[in-house]
């Protein structure tokens, strides 16, 4: 017990917690461009699933992560134009809709499996990708430049979604058609067109989410995700639509979870408070990013369809 | 010297005769008299055969001065269609060979019954000394006409109906004898456990043979017997498309009755699947996949019904044609290689019914009748641990009981869902609803006491709420795992072990503790993490704990539950064994699991069958453990367990056994 405080051990632990982060911050980033442009997808663990079941059933058959990624990003773009149509053209109740798309990926996901594959098989994961030099920094070089690359990506991600958000005209359109759809709609800009293209990139990150999960722990199973896109629909909200938040929520959950997991381990945490200790990272999220969160608001026009002259 | 006339119309046959006459008038200048004729071919070499089989043709020949007899066949089809018309033509011929100079008149193919009258008629108004309306539908029909001919002898089959008039007979075939050997057979020779049957009209020895094949085949093993009348003697087509129907439906073996059943036996010829014949050999049809044939050998009765009329009785009689009295023959296809045994089984069935200890109408039960058994269980059926362990186990009671029939709902995480599963096999009449998870409980209760006649088991579980529909079972995992324990110590070069568990209840607690104490009792100095991550289901925690684990410097792992999938990679892909539970895991990391406790829930499900065919629906509480075989230890045969290990595993579990190692677990 002496050795928890170890280098090796603290790397390792916080490692766990960037693997864990990492699919709630693709589809929580992925989320936060739907909602700022007013539209809630509750679809997200739908789609985060068959794009999971997509990556790993292509990585079976193909041995190539890679492919199977790509696969995980072509489901999530269907199923996030999917959700546009409904969402924005078909002007659908968006918290039913998106049910709708989650139990269509959780029962899809898990019939295609059953079908296609039946007894769980491992597949060929990503291979570590140290950055050069970097890399040999004693602890935060193992911790922060030894991971596989779509862990970089997922990273790299945060500040490229901030930058087109809030530097970008395509980022203002969101932002704009998220506020005042007649507004915007009034200046010329395509609500229509500017909630199909945030619901798709959302669509896109899930489905990203999903693969880089499946792949990244080599297997699948009903219901792999386990409700994390509904944490991710969470983060968003604690997060407060910005992806430094989402990106700041799905670290602390990441991070809290590897460490109650590394207390239990050691017996720090009591066998017989195991249960108790789950919901510890939940607790724990909600809790700082409530607290960091206080001064922002919602998306005025989140989950209101926009009806020309309506 | 018989006449012998094959099909035709009565009136060609009636010229036939005429001409044959002329022939046989013709004969007399070198062979004296009709009547003394038949010692004469018996200087020949061709009847030798005849000679040794039908040694009382002297005896009668001279006993009995019978005039040439004239005999008149009426039947509804082909003479030479491999089935019932053929038999009796078949027999008459044996009677003709046997009485030279009779006379034989066949009107075949009568369908339609007025036609047969007509013929029948016909046959009378002729005078022949005996009419043959070998049909069950010319009943009608012979009655009236057998009263306006006193003095004819008339013979009506397959019957057992002499309508009260002295001048009928009645014959008919115990079909059932020959039927229910073929299906001893059957049952023995089909791979698939299903055999089709095609019968024309359930009635006469059609129907007899149909449901002693059925006895047989299922007294003696047979999952599925598929029985399809098409409500037709004639309809070729039918039958065909019949027989294709029990291919698609999985038979491997066909038989079939009646005249039709040329159509089916293309189909078996086809279909490559095996075929029983009846009343004809009809082997022809099929020289590679007839088995045999029931053979119906009419001449038995004949020979009774003209040793009547030579007597002056005219009829009034009922005959059976059956095994003991040679009237039914079970004729091998020299062509199809029968196992010895089945050929064994099949004569003594055979010695059996003759002998009357077997009854071909009933179908001797075997301990159970085909059950139809539910499963509801939390995870995917091959999730190679907890729900994968009770479906493998009710494959292995459907394997030892053909016929089984079994419905599975997985999946049911949600407890309200696993309930409604529940109660609707309940309501659909099912004989064993297994509800596959402790947290099922609550509902089963309810549901259990809503069905007291529906037989119900809960696992893993030790109570049966006092409800005497339900068994429980559950399993002493902590055996396995206090073995995996002890080589998990003995592998470990660093001392410490990661056990990556659920939820700190049932049986992956046990398998837990157990593990731990097998560990610890084994090496002082080990150290045991144990991780319960608070999920059945969370993989991606699984996996983190695992993770966790290695990081702490463990260089063996183990866990219980379906989300251990993604522990057992990490395990692979940091080079550190894995043992497993529930299920063999060793298709998850190949080289690193070095062997897994399976659950064989088959030992429990076959006490609570046995119970149920015992008329006990339940009330008992069952245990698979390492003494009844119902907790394997399989050891991944591409790891190399070094032998010394071996020994001490082979010891541990001796001891578990004989009870004199305790695994402290409870």
């Amino acid at each position: 017990m002496a050795d928890i405080f170890s280098g090796v051990v603290i790397v390792a632990t916080l490692s766990s917690g960037i693997r864990l982060a990492v699919p709630l911050l693709l589809a929580s980033l992925g989320e936060a461009f739907g909602q700022r442009s007013g539209v809630l997808n509750l679809g997200v663990d739908g789609i985060m699933l068959l794009g999971a079941f997509g990556g790993y059933y292509t990585t079976l058959k193909t041995q190539s992560p890679w492919v199977g990624l790509a696969v995980g990003l072509a489901i999530g773009l269907f199923l996030g134009l999917l959700s546009s149509v409904v969402s924005v053209s078909l002007l659908a109740e968006q918290g039913i809709s998106g049910i709708g798309v989650y139990l269509f990926g959780l029962g899809m996901s898990d019939l295609l499996f059953q079908r296609l594959v039946g007894t769980p098989l491992p597949v060929p994961s990503f291979q570590k990708a140290p950055i050069p030099l970097l890399s040999d920094i004693p602890v935060v070089g193992d911790l922060i430049f030894n991971h596989s690359i779509p862990i970089y990506l997922a990273f790299l991600a945060i500040p490229v979604c901030t930058y087109i958000i809030n530097r970008t005209r395509f980022g203002m359109n969101i932002r704009a058609v998220g506020e005042n759809p007649e507004a915007a709609d009034s200046q010329g800009i395509s609500v229509t067109r500017v909630r199909y293209a945030a619901v798709t990139i959302g669509g896109v990150l899930a489905g990203a989410a999903g693969a880089v999960l499946a792949i990244g722990l080599g297997i699948f199973q009903q219901n792999l995700t386990n409700a994390q896109g509904f944490i991710a629909i969470a983060l968003v909200y604690f997060g407060a639509w910005r992806p430094i938040g989402v990106m700041a929520g799905s670290l602390v959950y990441g991070m809290v979870s590897a460490v109650v997991l590394l207390l239990k381990t050691r017996g720090i945490i009591p066998l017989g408070a195991s249960d108790l200790a789950a919901m510890i990272p939940a607790v724990i999220t909600v809790l700082a990013l409530v607290v960091a969160a206080r001064r922002f608001r919602a998306p005025t026009a989140l989950t209101k369809p926009f009806i020309r002259g309506g | 010297m018989h006449i012998y006339r094959k099909p035709g119309f009565a009136r060609l046959l009636a010229v036939l005769a005429v001409l044959a006459l002329v022939a046989t008038a013709c004969g007399e200048d070198a062979e004296e008299t009709p009547t003394t004729a038949a010692p004469a071919p018996e200087t020949t070499a061709a009847p030798e055969a005849t000679t040794d089989e039908e040694m009382p043709e002297e005896e009668m020949e001279e006993e009995m001065p019978m005039e040439p007899l004239r005999i008149a066949v009426v039947a509804p089809s082909a003479s030479n269609d491999l089935a019932f018309t053929q038999s009796i033509v078949d027999a008459v011929n044996v009677i003709a060979a046997e009485h030279p100079g009779t006379d034989v008149a066949i009107t075949d193919g009568t369908f339609i019954v007025e036609d047969a009258a007509a013929a029948i008629r016909g046959y009378a108004e002729e005078g022949y000394d005996l009419v043959i309306a070998h049909g069950s539908q010319y009943g009608g029909s012979l009655q009236e006409i057998a009263a306006d001919y006193p003095d004819i002898a008339f013979a009506w089959g397959t019957a057992a109906d002499t309508f009260g008039l002295p001048n009928v007979s009645a014959y008919t075939a115990a079909s059932d004898e020959g039927g229910y050997v073929m299906g001893v057979m059957a049952a023995a020779l089909t791979d698939s456990s299903v055999i089709g049957v095609v019968g024309p009209i359930e009635v006469g020895d059609a129907k007899l043979y149909v449901d002693g094949f059925h006895n047989g085949a299922i007294a003696n093993g047979a999952g599925t017997v598929n029985i399809n009348y098409i409500g037709s003697f004639s309809d070729v087509a039918l039958a065909s498309e019949a027989a294709q129907a029990h291919i698609a439906s999985g038979a491997d073996v066909l038989t079939g009755s009646a005249q039709m059943v040329v159509g089916a036996v293309g189909v078996a010829q086809g279909a490559g699947a095996l075929w029983f014949g009846t009343q004809a050999n009809q082997t022809a049809l099929a020289p590679d996949l007839v088995v045999a044939s029931q053979v119906y050998k009419w001449e038995v009765v004949l020979r009774e019904i003209i040793s009547d009329l030579a007597s002056g009785q005219m009829g009034g009689e009922a005959y059976e044609i059956d095994l003991a009295n040679g009237g039914l023959v079970i004729e091998y296809n020299d062509g199809f290689d029968l196992p010895a045994d089945v050929r064994a089984a099949a004569d003594n069935t055979v010695a059996g019914i003759i002998a009357g200890s077997i009854n071909t109408m009933e179908a001797m039960m075997t301990p159970m009748e085909p059950l139809r058994i539910a499963v509801v269980a939390p995870s995917a059926s091959n999730d190679l641990a907890f729900t994968q362990s009770i479906v493998d186990a009710v494959n292995v009671i459907v394997a030892e009981h053909p016929g089984t029939e079994v419905a599975i709902t997985d999946g049911t995480f949600i407890v309200e869902d696993a309930a409604a599963a529940i109660r609707g096999y309940a309501e659909e009449g099912y004989d064993l609803v297994i509800a596959h998870g402790s947290q099922y409980g609550g509902s089963l209760q309810e549901i259990a006491a809503d069905y007291p006649d529906i037989a119900f088991a809960w696992g893993t579980a030790a109570d049966t709420f006092g409800l005497p529909n339900v068994s429980a079972y559950t399993a002493a995992s902590d055996e396995g795992g206090y073995v995996m324990g002890v080589a998990a110590a003995l592998m470990s070069q660093s001392g410490v072990i990661g056990v990556v568990g659920p939820i700190e209840v049932g049986d992956a607690k046990l398998y837990v503790d157990g593990f731990h104490n097998g560990a610890v009792a084994t090496r002082g100095d080990v150290t045991v993490n144990i991780n319960y991550i608070g999920s059945f289901s969370d993989v991606a925690l699984a996996s983190e704990a695992a993770q966790a684990h290695v990081a702490s410097g463990a260089d063996v792992l183990t866990g219980s539950a379906q989300m251990v999938v993604g522990a057992v990679g990490v395990a692979q892909a940091n080079g550190v064994f894995w043992f497993g539970t529930q299920a063999n895991q060793t298709a998850l990391a190949p080289d690193l699991v070095v062997a897994s406790q399976v659950y064989k829930w088959e030992v429990v499900l076959r006490q609570i069958i046995a119970d149920i065919s015992a008329g006990s629906l339940g009330g008992n509480a069952y245990e698979i453990n390492l003494g009844n075989g119902g907790l394997v230890l399989e050891p991944n045969p591409a790891f190399d367990i070094p032998a010394a290990m071996m020994e001490q595993m082979g010891t541990v579990i001796q001891g578990i056994v004989e009870g004199t190692i305790d695994t402290g677990a409870n």
